[in-house]
C-alpha cells in the first residue's frame, strides 16, 4: 500500500536532481589524490565522471586536473580540499550556475560558458570570501 | 615589536598566511574580472580587474598588487601548467538530405580523430543540424542521424562509445539564418566539441 507513493517520490527525485548527470571528467592526476562522493573515495583515473557535490582532495604532492561540460577547466594543487557544491548547466541555452568551495589548498581555474552566461553565475567560496567570476583565468590559494 | 615578531613567525612557519587570488588574462589574452561579493562575512562591492595581479582575500576593499618582476611563484606556475588543454571544436558539412559528410569534411574527420587520441580522459559532444528544407520532424530525425553517423565512425576508429554523446537539433540552431525550405550548405552540419 505504501509502495506507490515511495516509487513516485523516487522518480521525482531522479528527474529533479541534476546530481545524477555528468558535470566534469578527470583528465589527469598524480600523487595522493581522490574524489570524495558521499562516504566513498574514488580513484581519479583519467575519464572518471564527476557529479555535483563531489569533493576533490589531494595530499602532499597530489594533483588533479579536470574539464567541466561547460568548458571550465580546473587544476587542483597539493594539500587541497575543494567541493563542487553546485553545478547546473543547460547545454542548449548555455546557461547555468556553478559554486565551488575551496576549503584549503590551491585551485587554478579557466572559466567556461557558465561564467559568461549571467553575472556571477559562477561563484567561488573560500573560508573568508565569496567571489563572483566574470570570465577569466585565476588562481585561488587558501593556506591551512 | 610584538607585531614584528608575529610577522616573522608567520614568515618562518607559513601558518598565518591569508587566502589570495591571482588574476590572469585568459588564453586569448582577454582580461576578465572577479568580483568580491562577500569578505569576512560582510557584503562587498570590490571588483578585481587588474590582470597579472595578486590580491589578499578577506578584506572589504580589495587591493590588487601587480605581480611585478618576480611574477608567479613556482607552485603557481606549475598549477597553471597542469590545467587541461582548452576544448576544441570541429564542424563537418553534409550533402543535401544525406548523412554523408562532404568530400572536404573527410580531412576534418581525420583531424578530429587525432585530437581525441591526443587527449587524456577525453569527452566528445556531437551535435547534428540541418537546413530548413523539409519538415521539422524529418529534420530532427536527419540531424540525429548525422550526429550518430559521426559517432559510429569514431567508434569504428576504436574510440569507446562511453566517451561520446550524440544529439540532433534539427533546424533550431541555424548557423546561417534563413527562410523555410532554403537549401544551405552552411547549416547542414555536425558540430563536435572535444574536451
Amino acid at each position: 500500500m505504501f509502495r506507490t507513493p515511495i516509487a513516485i517520490g523516487l522518480t521525482a527525485l531522479m528527474i529533479a536532481s541534476p546530481a545524477f548527470a555528468e558535470i566534469a571528467r578527470i583528465k589527469q592526476s598524480s600523487g595522493i589524490a581522490f574524489v570524495e562522493r558521499n562516504s566513498q573515495q574514488l580513484k581519479p583515473a583519467p575519464g572518471l565522471q564527476l557529479l555535483a557535490g563531489d569533493r576533490l582532495v589531494t595530499g602532499k604532492d597530489g594533483r588533479m586536473s579536470l574539464t567541466f561540460v561547460d568548458n571550465t577547466r580546473f587544476a587542483v594543487g597539493p594539500n587541497s580540499r575543494i567541493a563542487v557544491s553546485e553545478f547546473q548547466y543547460d547545454k542548449t541555452r548555455q546557461k547555468g550556475s556553478f559554486l565551488t568551495q575551496v576549503d584549503r589548498g590551491s585551485l587554478a581555474v579557466s572559466s567556461g560558458k557558465i561564467a559568461k552566461s549571467d553575472r556571477d553565475a559562477m561563484k567561488v567560496r573560500t573560508p573568508n570570501t565569496l567571489l563572483g567570476v566574470r570570465g577569466t583565468k585565476f588562481i585561488v590559494e587558501v593556506p591551512e | 615589536m610584538k607585531s614584528i615578531r608575529l610577522a616573522a613567525a608567520c614568515l618562518l612557519l607559513g601558518g598565518c598566511a591569508t587566502s589570495s587570488l591571482v588574476l590572469l588574462p585568459d588564453d586569448e589574452g582577454h582580461q576578465g574580472s572577479v568580483a568580491v561579493l562577500e569578505a569576512d562575512g560582510k557584503s562587498s562591492e570590490s571588483i578585481i580587474s587588474q590582470g597579472n595581479s595578486r590580491t589578499k582575500l578577506g578584506e572589504a576593499n580589495a587591493n590588487p598588487q601587480p605581480l611585478g618582476e618576480k611574477g608567479l611563484k613556482p607552485e603557481e606556475a606549475a598549477l597553471l601548467t597542469s590545467l587541461p588543454p582548452p576544448a576544441k571544436s570541429f564542424t563537418l558539412y553534409f550533402d543535401q538530405g544525406t548523412t554523408t559528410p562532404t568530400l572536404e569534411s573527410q580531412s576534418v574527420l581525420n583531424a578530429l580523430r587525432a585530437e581525441i587520441a591526443s587527449r587524456s580522459g577525453p569527452q566528445v559532444e556531437v551535435t547534428g543540424h540541418t537546413d530548413t528544407v523539409g519538415s521539422e520532424e524529418d529534420n530532427d530525425r536527419l540531424s540525429t542521424q548525422r550526429a550518430e553517423e559521426v559517432l559510429n565512425w569514431l567508434v569504428s576508429q576504436g574510440f569507446d562509445r562511453s566517451l561520446m554523446l550524440a544529439s540532433g537539433r534539427g533546424e533550431r540552431d541555424l548557423k546561417e539564418p534563413s527562410i523555410d525550405n532554403f537549401s544551405s550548405a552552411t547549416n547542414r552540419r555536425v558540430e563536435v566539441i572535444v574536451r
